[in-house]
């Protein structure tokens, strides 16, 4: 096999348009293909690195929309085997004339940074922060993409809520790739106090309670216990991990996960014809050639390896290009203030790296009828054919 | 001109090669359409059947109704508004309605997620152009009943027709099927507002009003007036404009729309560049003999662009096809007010025409290169080419 590796390598570089725009054909779809991906393995990736942190979210039965009393984060905190618990409450205010709403959320300044190790604040800016009623901590992509320093004002417009926010940049934290760095945390005390101030029967809802659990045996007993403290409460909750968290927001999104799917499954079989209409055209200009192999000895076994090769060696030079320049693009390029609450989005080496076996596969595939019909050839009928 | 049967011909002769590239196309352009089908679903519903002089009213800075709250004092004073149209007995076609958020399960997949909850009055189902029940009967004022549409009852669980579904803790029963042209009203649970209010605990206020002018004049002159009343702190914004802003929150389905199709195009430019350069090498005696015989570089250009274009036209053929056989597919997703808003993908001609100019392109493009080629050779050797 390997000493037929040269032959391989010529036939690819033999008619070099068609080898290149098969590959580029190849590469660009895959390029697509593993954006898509990314987008859901990136997520699940998230979920995945922070269960060292034994975080709990808490919610009300009836979901995000229900309403969990601020009482509750106390009551939360003295469970045995809790470590430390915030709240969590998503304001949805329009900063300036923009569309597209950030996460802001109203936080106990004192706990969140032990609830978000993972997150990190330096600690003079953390102080900064809790002594700042009206101050925020925010994540350093969003404060790269805002333009954004310490010490700038952020007015926030309510709109899920009746008030205002006047905001001071306090602290910026950041943290690896797969945790969310385009968050806004302010002090919940100040939400509150204004809705209080304006009369309005919103005041006093937590949103969320995220907990850290002091281990992770203690999640499991906590799941329950907290679930009974309340059960009889005119807020029922429940505790749900990261992980089941997470399940829960993509139910909201839809089908977007099946979409991404499907589209992909299009993908791939538009790129298999392609591929597969490449080998081909080798094959009708190599009759001649594959009957003069055959005549000199080569087997039927040899040809059929020549060929998938050949097919193998295309649909992964277009994968190594579409894959790996997505990852190294998506290394070098900010893409943040592009597509806005995505900047999280990265191109993870195991998905890179499925998108170039994925891409080897569809040669290989593609060749195999190629391949087949070349092997089979009569060495007669194929001498005999002039082109 | 070069006859366009020669090139019809040519590609019936490859059979093979011109099938895989159709096909090719055909997947690409299918995927296309389905990207911009999702988009194009999700604003007709929002988009659809909206009356230019419906006006809806919302508290100040809110841009959702589950967000806003009308006290009803100020409801009943926007109801004796002039200048609001009125039905044939008489009354004023406004509609205090209160919006809560229903948190089911969904019947095909596990979790549960936020759908919303309307109650309304007698007024509402008839600021809602082409609303009608369909199957059954509306709920009864006063009585834990509701009706849904028959798209939502088939994603989530107990919205059935005589089946039972909570909201908060309170268990409503569906006792009637509506339709109204696959407008946002299909994604809402209808009930009667005071039922909802108590079992909610909102009474008092409610989340928005809906009326609408009695002409374009009486509109601007109503959403002023509101506006500029800033004792009650409520805002008042045309129907399309409140749904403009609920499609606004939803662009990145588009941008998503557009990456797609972009990748996807240029792949298959290659695609079609290959089966063309392939098509040119192989005939390079067929195009010597037509430039010998009298036909100029421009006919065979000409010739060689319109046999591209054949070939992704057919592949478009193949991918619009491939998405009207998929028929009437609903879908959801979470809309601008935080709850599912339930849509059809959208296949209308919009839509196929944008996945045709995609076909057009890449032929054009495509096929350019492999054209000028074959224009290039010179006669003699060509001629000379076995």
């Amino acid at each position: 096999m390997i000493k037929f590796l040269p032959l391989v390598v010529r036939n690819v570089a033999r008619n070099k348009i068609r080898s290149l725009f098969t590959c580029l054909s190849i590469a660009v779809s895959l390029f697509l293909v593993v954006m898509l991906y990314s987008f859901l393995t990136v997520q699940d990736e998230m979920t995945v690195a922070s269960r060292v942190y034994n975080r709990l979210i808490v919610m009300n039965v009836q979901g995000l929309a229900g309403n969990v009393p601020i009482a509750y984060v106390d009551r939360i905190r003295k469970l045995d085997g809790v470590r430390s618990a915030t709240s969590f409450s998503w304001f949805g205010g329009k900063y300036r004339d923009e569309k597209i709403v950030f996460g802001q959320f109203g936080v106990d300044p004192q706990s969140v940074a032990d609830v978000y190790e993972d997150y990190v604040v330096p600690p003079d800016q953390l102080q900064a922060f809790q002594a700042d009623r009206t101050g925020c901590v925010v994540g350093a992509l969003l404060a790269k993409n805002k333009g954004w320093s310490i010490g700038d004002k952020v007015p926030l417009k309510g709109d899920i809520y009746p008030v205002n926010l006047e905001l001071t940049v306090r602290g910026i934290y950041d943290g690896s790739s797969s945790i969310d760095r385009e968050m806004l945390w302010f002090h919940f005390d100040y939400l509150d106090e204004s809705l209080k101030a304006a009369r309005s029967t919103m005041a006093g809802n937590a949103g969320i309670v995220v907990l850290r659990a002091k281990s992770a045996e203690a999640m499991n007993r906590l799941t329950e216990d907290i679930e009974l403290a309340f059960a009889s409460s005119d807020a029922p909750v429940k505790a749900l991990t990261e992980k089941q968290f997470q399940a829960e927001f993509m139910s909201y999104m839809g089908d977007v996960r099946a979409f991404i799917r499907y589209t992909s499954i299009a993908i791939v079989i538009a790129l298999l014809c392609v591929a597969a209409n490449t080998m081909a055209m080798a094959l009708r200009e190599r009759t001649r050639e594959i009957a003069l192999f055959k005549a000199i000895g080569f087997s039927q076994a040899n040809v059929l390896s020549l060929f998938l090769g050949e097919a193998v060696v295309i649909g992964a030079l277009g994968g190594v290009v579409g894959c790996l320049g997505a990852k190294l693009l998506f290394a070098t390029v900010d893409f943040s203030k592009m597509l806005p609450g995505l900047g999280w989005l990265y191109v993870p080496w195991s998905t890179a790296l499925a998108g170039v076996a994925l891409a080897a596969s569809i040669g290989l595939v593609s060749g195999v009828v190629p391949a087949w019909r070349a092997a089979h050839l009569s060495v007669l009928e194929g001498l005999r054919k002039v082109v | 001109m070069v006859p366009l049967k020669y090139n019809l011909r040519s590609l019936r002769a490859r059979k093979v090669g011109s099938l895989m590239t159709v096909l090719g196309v055909g997947m690409v352009v299918w995927a296309s359409i389905f990207a911009f089908g999702l988009y194009a679903g999700l604003e007709h519903t929002l988009t659809v059947s909206v009356n230019p002089l419906d006006v809806i009213v919302l508290r100040q800075g809110s841009t959702a109704e589950t967000a806003s709250a009308v006290s009803e004092s100020a409801a009943r004073d926007i109801l004796a508004l002039p200048g609001i149209a009125t039905d044939a007995e008489g009354r004023p076609l406004a509609a205090p309605e209160l919006v809560a958020i229903g948190y089911l399960p969904r019947r095909d997949a596990d979790g549960n997620t936020n759908v919303t909850v309307r109650g309304v009055v007698p007024a509402s189902a008839a600021l809602r152009d082409g609303l009608t029940i369909v199957e059954g009967r509306n709920f009864t004022p006063g009585v834990r009943e509701a009706i849904v549409s028959r798209a939502l009852s088939e994603r989530f669980k107990g919205l059935k027709l005589g089946e039972s579904f909570k909201v908060q803790d309170a268990m409503f029963q569906v006792v009637g099927y509506f339709q109204a042209h696959g407008a946002a009203a299909e994604s809402e649970i209808w009930t009667d507002q005071r039922v909802l209010g108590q079992v909610t605990n909102r009474t008092g206020s409610v989340s928005a009003v809906q009326l609408r002018a009695a002409s374009a004049d009486d509109r601007q002159r109503l959403i002023q007036r509101i506006t500029a009343d800033e004792q009650i702190g409520l805002k008042a914004i045309t129907e399309k404009e409140y749904f403009a802003e609920q499609a606004e929150q939803s662009q990145f389905l588009r941008i998503i729309g557009q990456i797609i199709a972009f990748f996807l195009t240029i792949g298959a430019m290659f695609a079609v560049a290959n089966t063309m350069y392939g098509a040119v090498a192989s005939r390079a005696r067929e195009i010597g003999t037509l430039r010998a015989l009298g036909f100029g570089r421009a006919s065979v250009l000409a010739s060689f662009l319109f046999e591209s274009l054949v070939l992704c036209l057919l592949g478009a053929i193949v991918g619009c096809l491939g998405a009207l056989a998929l028929g009437d597919i609903r879908t959801g997703t979470m809309g601008g007010a935080f709850t599912e808003v339930v849509f059809a993908f959208n296949f209308g001609p919009r839509v196929l025409l944008s996945g045709a100019l995609l076909a057009i392109a890449m032929g054009l493009l495509g096929g350019l290169a492999p054209a000028v080629r074959a224009v290039r050779m010179r006669v003699v050797n060509a001629l000379r080419e076995v």
